[in-house]
């Protein structure tokens, strides 16, 4: 049928252009973190100060390194055309997700908002925290259409990879994050 | 083979528009408006009970928007368009006829035309605002009679945020940019069509709150929402805080739009020296976004924290009030080539096809481009001189006059693409003409602004309000209505009505420099900026300057008018009316739903501005290859 034969017609971007250009949402959402992370030294002083939550803080940030393995698998899996496995490497990753939303969570009130570094912290981990939660949706997304449509995932594959990429920055951004706010 | 004849065939019923409109095709646009306010009301009442406050408070207010927001979303369409395929649900209905233009849709050019009505809007309003900032000066103290100083503030806070975030934003950029996007390029759609259709949807529920803002108390800071004043101005700032951050959010899902389309999705053959200079222009105003809005969009939100959340980032033992004008202005200075620059590349689109010459000097119009793209980026701080060090101020002022350079590279490539030409003066060049002289004066008048000892003369005066309406409605609004007629044959299949829209060219050119060039002498003369009183001395220029600007907003119901009879019932075009060789008249017009047929893609082989006497085709269409 005509309107079936339009899909594909009026989405032609082969998936080296949507997983390329998926560069450019990516690079955003970096330069917006650095200015949050640029803005801890305006605002949070010279020296992390007294009351931190520091376990919590390096119990998210290893939590967030050991998230590099499952990422890796589920790129490698994808790689290879397995799909099913790498839906299993997402559930993994949508477990790391809400636990560290809910960490950043229970960090915040550690220093009150109303001093410097407790402003900045509080907004800044926030806004990584809404990051986590639209990485946590797309890891949903493709997992709940890897079980429910396997064709369309695979015919769509880049969205699975962008996800992967998308976890990878969230690594990135979340190990700075630390260093910016809980060692310098 | 090498002519437009292949472009005949069209996949069978995707040629749009193919079931007649019908009112139940309004549904989702009154169903995503009736959803936003409910859930604007539901949302901002439960906060204000549980908070032991009233809903016009900041915290209510901000938790009403972003639930309006999503709800206003949720009944757009984006449901069975976009979110319910994705989760693995059904798949999305193909919506190829005239429905796609009143709910969430993924075809670029739905959106694109979707912007311009909501552009015509938008200016409509905030032009309304300006017509009663301007009965507000017909006399030197009108607060008895017509706005308060209080309610005055409140008006030119909303005409100028929503003339420039909602409308040169988006008039050239939304409206022109997104529909030629692809088509210039050889591609069928964007690299990301379902974020490009939901930047529409983010526009009017950002749009309806700042017009709103009233309501709330409105906010008191005119565009600029700096702190402390923010902090003291009425709730309606957090409307300003949250509609900026919306619409920054907007214009940004389109610049990745633009420049990952830019960059993946070129027809072959289509080199960085072939991509048309109109797209050189988006592309401009692409990366600056992208680069340069992080800056100013953290900033309103911490404005906003400090309102809702209780930080002080900017007011307080812990603020710093002058960081936000830093912030602000990283991207907002940077904001007016996101407006003027995609003008620019639009005269150097026009004007060679209508005076069949090649660009001028192409490559150095494309470095004048991008040279201002990245000189504008190190200039805000001239918006400030009056609170920096006097070690930055030569600095800022340095760069900021060094921006005429290249602004004259993009200068010498239109005059010396007319230079010998035969050029037809049809209504978009005429406009584009008009548009190059209001510039002129526009950035002739802003080097003394970013002259330091003329600055601190000139600075928050009229002078300034005289320059950044010369620059934006002068040359951009003057560009978008040669845009918007350039390619109307394109969009509707018929000519807009010609003795009308020069007619109109001729109107606006007068009255808009009958009404903007005496705020030049008015601000030598001391005439302040944002005060609805002023000295009885000012009061014959003042008059004459609110006696034109009526005519000046009157007439806009002509194009209006225009626009919509020829829309109507104009002569129809015929599918190349300009002669132009640019890819876009490559298709039939009006543009059907698929814009390059099934089984055939354009290869470039050639200019696309070569108009000498048999110069080869620049376009060849070749059979689709398996496997692409
Ligand atoms: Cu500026």
């Amino acid at each position: 049928m005509a309107v079936e034969m339009a899909r594909p017609l009026m989405d032609p971007a082969p998936e080296r252009a949507k997983r390329g250009a998926f560069f450019f949402p990516m690079m955003f959402m970096g330069i917006l973190s650095a200015a949050w992370f640029l803005a801890r030294f305006m605002w949070g002083g010279t020296s992390v100060p007294k009351g931190v939550d520091m376990g919590m803080g390096i119990g998210l940030t290893v939590l967030m390194l050991l998230s590099i393995g499952p990422m890796l698998g589920a790129r490698g899996k994808l790689n290879r055309g397995e799909d099913a496995g790498a839906i299993g490497n997402f559930a993994i990753l949508m477990v790391v997700a809400i636990l560290m939303i809910a960490g950043i969570i229970s960090t915040w009130g550690a220093i009150p908002i109303g001093t410097g570094y407790g402003g900045i912290y509080d907004v800044t981990s926030g806004w990584i925290g809404l990051y986590f939660v639209g990485g946590l949706l797309g890891l949903l997304a493709s997992f709940m259409k890897g079980k429910r449509v396997p064709e369309r995932f695979r015919n769509e594959r880049w969205v699975a990879h962008n996800v992967v990429s998308f976890w990878g920055e969230l690594v990135l951004l979340w190990t700075a994050f630390f260093v910016v706010f809980y060692l310098l | 083979m090498a002519t437009t004849g292949v472009q005949g065939r069209a996949v069978e019923g995707t040629g749009g528009g193919g079931e007649p409109f019908a009112w139940s095709m309004v549904l989702p646009l009154v169903r995503a408006g009736f959803m936003g306010f409910t859930g604007y009301f539901a949302a901002a009442w439960i906060t204000a009970m549980i908070g032991h406050t009233v809903i016009v408070n900041p915290l209510p207010a901000t938790v009403g928007y972003v639930v309006g927001l999503l709800a206003w979303l949720a009944g757009s369409g984006i449901w069975d368009g976009w979110i319910r395929r994705a989760f693995g649900g059904a798949e999305a209905p193909a919506l190829t006829g005239v429905e796609r233009y009143f709910r969430f849709s993924s075809d670029p050019k739905a959106t694109a035309v979707r912007y311009v009505i909501f552009n015509v809007l938008a200016f409509f309003f905030a032009g309304l605002a300006a017509m009663a900032i301007r009965i507000e000066l017909l006399t030197p103290d009108s607060t008895k009679w017509w706005l308060s100083e209080v309610h005055y503030n409140q008006t030119f806070g909303i005409h100028g945020l929503m003339m420039l975030l909602a409308v040169a934003a988006s008039a050239i950029v939304g409206g022109m940019g997104y529909y030629l996007l692809p088509m210039m390029l050889g591609a069928r759609t964007v690299i990301f069509p379902r974020l490009l259709g939901l930047s529409w949807w983010l526009l009017p529920p950002a749009a309806v709150a700042v017009f709103m803002s009233p309501l709330i108390g409105g906010f008191q800071t005119g565009w600029w929402g700096y702190p402390p004043l923010a902090q003291n101005s009425g709730s309606g700032i957090v409307f300003y805080t949250l509609g900026a951050a919306t619409l920054l959010t907007s214009s940004l899902l389109g610049g990745i739009n633009i420049i990952g389309t830019i960059v993946y999705m070129r027809a072959k053959g289509m080199s960085l020296g072939r991509i048309p200079m109109f797209l050189w222009g988006l592309f401009a105003a692409g990366t600056i976004l992208i680069v340069e809005a992080p800056a100013t969009f953290t900033g309103t939100l911490m404005d906003l924290s400090d309102m809702i959340l209780g930080s002080h980032f900017y007011t307080g033992p812990t603020g710093h009030p002058l960081a936000y004008d830093d912030q602000f202005w990283w991207l907002f200075h940077p904001e007016v080539y996101v407006f003027v620059l995609p003008a620019f590349a639009l005269w150097l689109e026009i004007l060679p096809a209508a005076a069949q010459r090649p660009v001028f000097a192409r490559n150095w119009g494309i470095a004048g481009i991008l040279g201002i793209t990245m000189i504008g980026a190190m200039v805000g701080v001239h918006h400030y001189f009056t609170a920096v060090s006097d070690e930055r101020m030569p600095i800022f002022m340095t760069l900021t006059e060094t921006i005429s350079i290249p602004s004259g590279f993009v200068f010498l490539c239109a005059l010396g693409t007319l230079w010998g030409g035969r050029l037809r003066l049809t209504s978009p060049a005429l406009l584009c003409l008009m548009a190059m002289m209001n510039f002129l004066i526009g950035g002739l008048t802003g080097i003394f602004n970013a002259d330091v000892p003329a600055d601190l003369q000139l600075h928050n005066t009229y002078w300034v309000i005289g320059h950044f309406h010369y620059t934006i409605l002068g040359s951009v609004i003057f560009s978008w209505l040669a845009g918007l007629y350039w390619w109307f044959p394109k969009v509707t299949g018929r000519l807009v009505n010609e003795f009308w829209a020069k007619f109109h060219a001729w109107w606006f050119f007068i009255f808009f420099n009958m009404t903007f060039l005496p705020m030049f002498i008015l601000g030598i003369e001391g005439m302040n900026r944002r005060i609805a009183v002023y000295l009885p001395y000012l009061h014959p220029l003042n008059e004459f300057v609110s006696i034109s600007s009526f005519f000046l907003g009157a007439g806009f119901l002509i194009p209006a008018a225009n626009l919509f009879f020829s829309w109507r019932s104009g002569k129809k075009a015929p599918q190349n009316p300009w002669g132009s060789k640019s890819l876009e008249w490559h298709s039939p017009s009006p543009t059907p739903y698929i814009v390059f047929p099934e089984g055939s893609e354009v290869t470039v082989v050639g200019p696309n501005d070569n108009y000498a006497a048999g110069a080869p085709e620049p376009f060849v269409w070749a059979p689709t290859t398996a496997g692409k």
